[in-house]
C-alpha cells in the first residue's frame, strides 16, 4: 500500500502513524492493512479512573444529608477532570486506533453531559463497547444509560406526564434528522420510553408504575411498545441509515458530502446496521484515497493535540494545563457546548483559536519559541544553551525527544515534512521553508508543526 | 512581499468588489470579510450623532434578582427567606416597594442621576434551569425548545460585521454569543498578550512569502484567511489601545481590569461597536448572603469606576451598557441558606439616553409562582435585544433574531 494512503487512512481512522509503522506497512496488501486497523481494534479495554475515594458514598447518604450530596458533587468533578486527561492519554498511546477514533465520533454523535463520574464512566465505555459494533443495540444501550436519562429528562418522562425532550432528540439528532417524522411521533414514542430511569449505581430500572404500557400508534404501526420496539421501528426507515452514513462521511472523509457515495454507504448500512461493515467498507473503497479528500479535513482540537503528542510524547504535569488548552482550543472533552455537539470543521476556526493552534506545539516543545534560523546562519551556542535551560513559563511538561530521535535519525528532512504536513504546502510557505536552516530536526518538527497546513488532515 | 501588503492587497480586492457584492448580498454573506456591509458602519456613522457602541456583561451563574433589588415591603418575600431575606436597615430604599442591595451602593448613585434602568421579570417561555442551556438560549437568543449554534452578536456581525474587533470578548476565549455563520468576533483578554502572539517572527515570516494563490480554497485557504486577519486585528486593537493612557482608579479585580481594558479600547475610538464581559460566582446554593454582598460591590463599583472614566472622556453617551444573568433564583430559600436555580430575573440598562430612568415596570406577584416556585416572566429578553438592535445599533432586529419581537420604550 502507497506510504501515502496508509497516512490517510491513520489520520482519519486515528491520530496519525509513526514512520516505522508506515514503513512496515508500506510493504502489505491495502486489505492486508485494513484487516490489521480492524484487529488491533477487536479487543475492548474500558477506560477507568481510579474512584476510592468515592467508594463510601452510597444512595441512601446522599438522600439523608445535603452537606454530602455537595462533597460527592465536588469530588466527582475533580474525578472528572481527571477522566479527561486519561481519556486524552488513551487516545495518544492506544493500540485500539480505531475503537478510539470511533469512540470519540460517537461521544460527539450520542452527546451527553453528566456530573457523576461512574455514570459518565459507565456511558463513556458503552460507547467504546459499542463502538464498531451493531447500530441498532447501540441505540437502545444509550436509551438506557444513567447520563442520557438525565441529559435528556428521560427520568421526568412519566405516563401521567410526559416529557418529550428524549423523543425528540432521539429522531432528531441520532437516527432520522429533523424532517423526518411529526410531532405526532414524538409525542407517541415518548410514551413509550416513559418510567425508564437507573439506580444510584447507573443500573437502568424501569418504574412499573410510571410506564405507560397502553397502545400507541407509530410510523404506521400500532402496538403496546416500549422504547426497544420503537427504535425497531425507526431502523427500518432507510433514512436512519441514510442520515447515519451521512454523518459518517462527513466526519471520516469530507465535509462535502458526495450524495452517490452516501447512497452508497447508505445501502451497505441498511442490511445489517453493522459499524464495522461499514467502515470496513469504506476504508476498503478506492474513492476514499481520493486526491479530493486527502489532507482537506481541519484537524479537531484533540486530534491536533493527540497527534502532536504522538509525534513527540509530551506529558503534562498538571491537569488543569491539558484542560486549559483544551479550552482555549474550544473543545474540553465530556464538556459538549450542547446536545448537538461541536459542529466541527470551519467552526473550530476563530481569530483566537488560529492563533492558539499555531502557538501550541512551540508552546509545548519549545517554551513557545519557533527558530527562524536561517540556512547557513551561525548557530549562536550560547544562546542555545541558555534556552534549553530556560524552564517552560507557560505549561508544565515533560517532552520526550528522544523518542522522536529514535523515529526519526534515519529519515531525510523531507521525508520529516511528507510525514508531518499532509496536504500540498503552499507555494510560499514551501519557499519559505526551504530558506529555513535544517541543522536540527527537532526545530524543523517544531517549525513544521507552527504552519497552518500541520491543521489539516 | 510584505505581510503588510498581502493585508492591503486583499482588503484592496474586497474592497474593489464591494459594490458588486452588495448586489448580491448572498454571496457577499458567504465571504469571510463580508465586507458589503462596512456600508452599513458608515451609515449608522453619517446618521446618528456619535459612534454608539453596546456594552454586555452577564453575571453568571444565576444572579439571586430578589436579594439584588428587594421588595422589602411584600410579606412573601420575608416568609420565603427567613435567613436570608435582607430587611429594611439593610437596604438602599428606592421606591416605597423596591430597595436596593446595601453593596449596590454605586449603582444606586446612578439610579439617582437617572443612568439606570431597572426592567423586572424578564425572562422567556419555559425557562431552563440549567446554566448551560440557559446561558445558550441567553447567548443565541432562541427558544427554550431551540438549539441555536450562533449567538445573537455573531449574527449581528455575519450582517453588519466587517472584520473580528467589530465585536470583543474581554476573555481568553470566545463565548458562543460572538460566534456568528460566517463572521466571528475576537476574544482579547490583554490586547497587549494578544499583539505579541500574533507578532512571532516565524508567523511574520511565513504570511511575508505566502501567495494568495489559497485565498479562494476550501479550508486551507480559510486557516490562512483567518490568520491574517487574526494578526491585523491583533495589530490594530493593540495600536488604538496604548494611544489611551488610563489614569483611572478601578478596583483591583479581575472584573475591574475588564472594565478598565473594556473603557480604553471605548476611549481609543476603536471600531468595536459590541464588548462583552462576565463577572462569574453568583450560583449562591448555600451561604448566599456573603458571596452574594461580595460579588454585587465587585460589580457596581467596577461600573461606577467604568461609567465615570467614560463620562470624563465623552465616550458615555454614546455607550449602552446592559447587565443579564442567566436566571434568577427560587423565591423561597433552601435550607443551606442560598437558593436553587430559578427563572424570570432583573436586568439593568445603563446610559444617559434613557427614556424611563428608574424602574420599566413592576416586580410581579411573590405569590403567583410558576410550577417550580419561581417569579413568572412578563418581558421577554429577546425584547430587549430587539429594542437594543433596533433603537440603539439601529438594524433590522428581525433579520438577526430571526422573529419579530416587540419592543420596549427604555431607549
Amino acid at each position: 500500500m502507497k506510504q501515502k494512503d496508509i497516512q490517510h487512512l491513520y489520520w482519519r481512522a486515528g491520530f496519525g502513524i509513526t514512520p516505522n509503522q508506515r514503513h512496515l506497512l508500506s510493504k502489505k496488501q491495502k486489505h492486508q492493512v485494513i484487516e490489521q486497523l480492524f484487529l488491533e481494534s477487536s479487543s475492548l479495554t474500558g477506560l477507568e479512573v481510579n474512584t476510592s475515594e468515592l467508594d463510601h458514598f452510597t444512595a441512601q447518604i446522599l438522600i439523608d444529608k445535603k452537606s454530602k450530596r455537595k462533597e460527592f458533587i465536588d469530588k466527582s468533578t475533580e474525578k472528572l477532570k481527571e477522566f479527561n486527561v486519561l481519556w486524552v492519554n488513551r487516545l495518544i498511546t492506544s493500540n485500539e486506533t480505531l475503537r478510539e477514533k470511533m469512540t470519540l465520533f460517537w461521544a460527539n454523535h450520542f452527546v451527553c453531559r453528566d456530573q457523576n463520574i461512574f455514570h459518565v464512566q459507565q456511558y463513556n465505555n458503552t460507547l467504546r463497547a459499542y463502538a464498531l459494533g451493531d447500530f441498532g443495540g447501540f441505540v437502545k444501550a444509550i436509551s438506557k444509560e444513567a447520563a442520557m436519562l438525565k441529559y435528556l429528562n428521560n427520568k421526568q418522562n412519566r405516563k401521567q406526564k410526559p416529557n418529550e425532550n428524549f423523543a425528540r432528540e432521539l429522531m432528531e439528532l441520532f437516527m432520522l434528522g429533523e424532517g423526518h417524522y411529526t410531532e405526532q411521533d414524538i409525542k407517541e414514542s415518548a410514551r413509550a420510553f416513559t418510567g425508564y430511569n437507573n439506580n444510584f449505581e447507573g443500573e437502568f430500572v424501569l418504574r412499573d408504575r410510571q410506564h405507560d404500557y397502553d397502545f400507541k400508534t407509530f410510523f404506521g404501526h400500532t402496538g403496546r411498545y416500549d422504547g426497544d420496539d420503537i427504535i425497531d421501528i425507526i431502523l427500518k426507515q432507510k433514512q436512519c441509515a441514510r442520515f447515519v452514513c451521512r454523518k459518517i462521511f462527513s466526519y471520516f472523509v469530507n465535509e462535502s458530502i458526495d450524495e452517490t457515495r452516501v447512497e452508497e454507504l447508505t445501502t451497505i448500512f441498511y442490511k445489517d446496521y453493522n459499524i464495522e461493515n461499514l467502515m470496513r467498507h469504506i476504508f476498503m473503497s478506492d474513492w476514499f484515497y481520493s486526491e479530493d479528500h486527502i489532507g482537506t479535513k481541519i484537524k479537531s482540537p484533540v486530534e491536533l493535540i493527540v497527534g502532536i503528542c504522538r509525534t513527540v510524547p509530551v506529558q503534562f504535569k498538571n491537569t488543569k494545563d491539558l484542560l486549559k488548552i483544551q479550552s482555549l482550543l474550544g473543545q474540553i472533552l465530556l464538556n459538549p457546548p450542547n446536545v448537538a455537539g461541536w459542529k466541527g470543521g470551519k467552526n473550530w476556526i476563530n481569530s483566537n483559536t488560529i492563533m492558539v493552534r499555531l502557538k501550541l506545539p512551540s508552546i509545548l516543545l519549545a517554551n513557545a519559541e519557533i527558530s527562524i534560523k536561517k540556512k547557513g546562519e551561525f548557530e549562536d551556542r550560547f544562546k542555545k544553551y541558555y534556552q534549553k535551560k530556560r524552564k517552560n513559563k507557560f505549561v508544565s511538561v515533560k517532552v520526550d525527544w528522544g523518542t522522536f530521535d529514535g523515529h526519526f535519525e534515519n529519515e531525510s528532512f523531507n521525508t520529516l515534512r511528507t510525514y508531518l504536513i499532509i496536504p500540498t504546502l503552499s507555494k510560499g510557505t514551501n519557499t519559505y521553508t526551504e530558506t529555513l536552516s535544517k541543522s536540527s530536526k527537532r526545530d524543523f518538527c517544531v517549525q513544521l508543526m507552527s504552519l497552518p497546513e500541520y491543521q489539516m488532515c | 512581499m510584505c505581510a503588510v501588503n498581502v493585508i492591503t492587497r486583499i482588503s484592496n480586492v474586497l474592497i474593489m468588489d464591494r459594490r458588486h457584492f452588495l448586489k448580491q448580498s448572498s454571496l457577499a454573506s458567504s465571504l469571510f470579510f463580508v465586507p458589503s456591509f462596512v456600508k452599513a458602519f458608515e451609515n449608522s456613522l453619517t446618521t446618528s450623532f456619535g459612534y454608539k457602541r453596546l456594552v454586555i456583561i452577564q453575571l453568571s451563574g444565576g444572579n439571586d434578582g430578589l436579594n439584588t433589588i428587594i421588595p422589602f415591603n411584600n410579606d412573601d418575600y420575608y416568609r420565603n427567606r427567613p435567613s436570608i431575606a435582607l430587611g429594611k436597615n439593610d437596604i438602599i430604599k428606592a421606591t416605597d416597594e423596591l430597595g436596593f442591595h446595601a453593596s449596590l451602593l454605586p449603582l444606586k448613585k446612578l439610579y439617582d442621576k437617572g443612568y439606570l434602568t431597572i426592567i423586572n421579570n424578564v425572562g422567556y417561555p419555559n425557562p431552563n434551569r440549567s446554566h448551560f442551556r440557559a446561558t445558550d438560549i441567553w447567548q443565541t437568543a432562541s427558544g427554550s425548545d431551540q438549539n441555536w449554534q450562533t449567538g445573537w452578536i455573531g449574527r449581528y456581525l455575519d450582517e453588519y460585521g466587517s472584520k473580528p474587533y467589530n465585536a470583543i470578548e474581554i476573555n481568553d476565549s470566545l463565548s458562543l454569543v460572538l460566534k456568528g455563520q460566517k463572521s466571528n468576533g475576537i476574544a482579547v483578554k490583554d490586547p497587549y498578550i494578544l499583539f505579541k502572539t500574533s507578532q512571532d517572527p516565524y508567523f511574520k515570516n511565513v504570511l511575508k512569502y505566502y501567495q494568495d494563490e489559497h485565498l479562494s480554497e476550501h479550508n486551507l485557504g480559510y486557516l490562512y484567511k483567518t490568520m491574517i486577519a487574526a494578526e491585523s486585528s491583533a495589530k490594530y486593537i493593540f495600536e488604538k489601545h496604548k494611544t489611551v493612557s488610563n489614569t483611572f482608579e478601578y478596583p483591583g479585580n479581575a472584573f475591574g481590569k475588564q472594565l478598565k481594558t473594556t473603557a480604553k479600547l471605548i476611549n481609543s475610538g476603536i471600531e468595536t461597536k459590541v464588548f462583552y464581559s462576565s463577572l462569574d460566582g453568583f450560583d449562591t446554593h448555600a451561604g448566599q448572603l456573603n458571596s452574594q454582598a461580595r460579588l454585587l460591590k465587585v460589580y457596581a463599583e467596577s461600573i461606577e469606576a467604568f461609567v465615570s472614566d467614560l463620562k470624563q472622556q465623552g465616550t458615555f453617551n454614546d455607550t449602552l451598557i446592559i447587565t443579564f444573568s442567566e436566571f434568577g433564583r427560587r423565591v423561597k430559600q433552601n435550607a443551606a441558606n442560598g437558593t436553587d436555580h430559578g427563572a424570570a430575573s432583573n436586568l439593568f440598562i445603563i446610559g444617559n439616553q434613557l427614556k424611563t430612568p428608574g424602574f420599566y415596570n413592576k416586580l410581579a406577584s411573590l405569590s403567583d409562582l410558576d410550577d417550580n416556585g419561581d417569579l413568572k416572566y412578563n418581558v421577554d429578553f429577546r425584547s430587549v435585544y430587539a429594542t437594543v438592535l433596533d433603537k440603539w445599533l439601529a438594524v433590522e432586529d428581525k433579520t438577526i433574531l430571526n422573529k419579530s419581537f416587540s419592543k420596549l420604550d427604555f431607549i
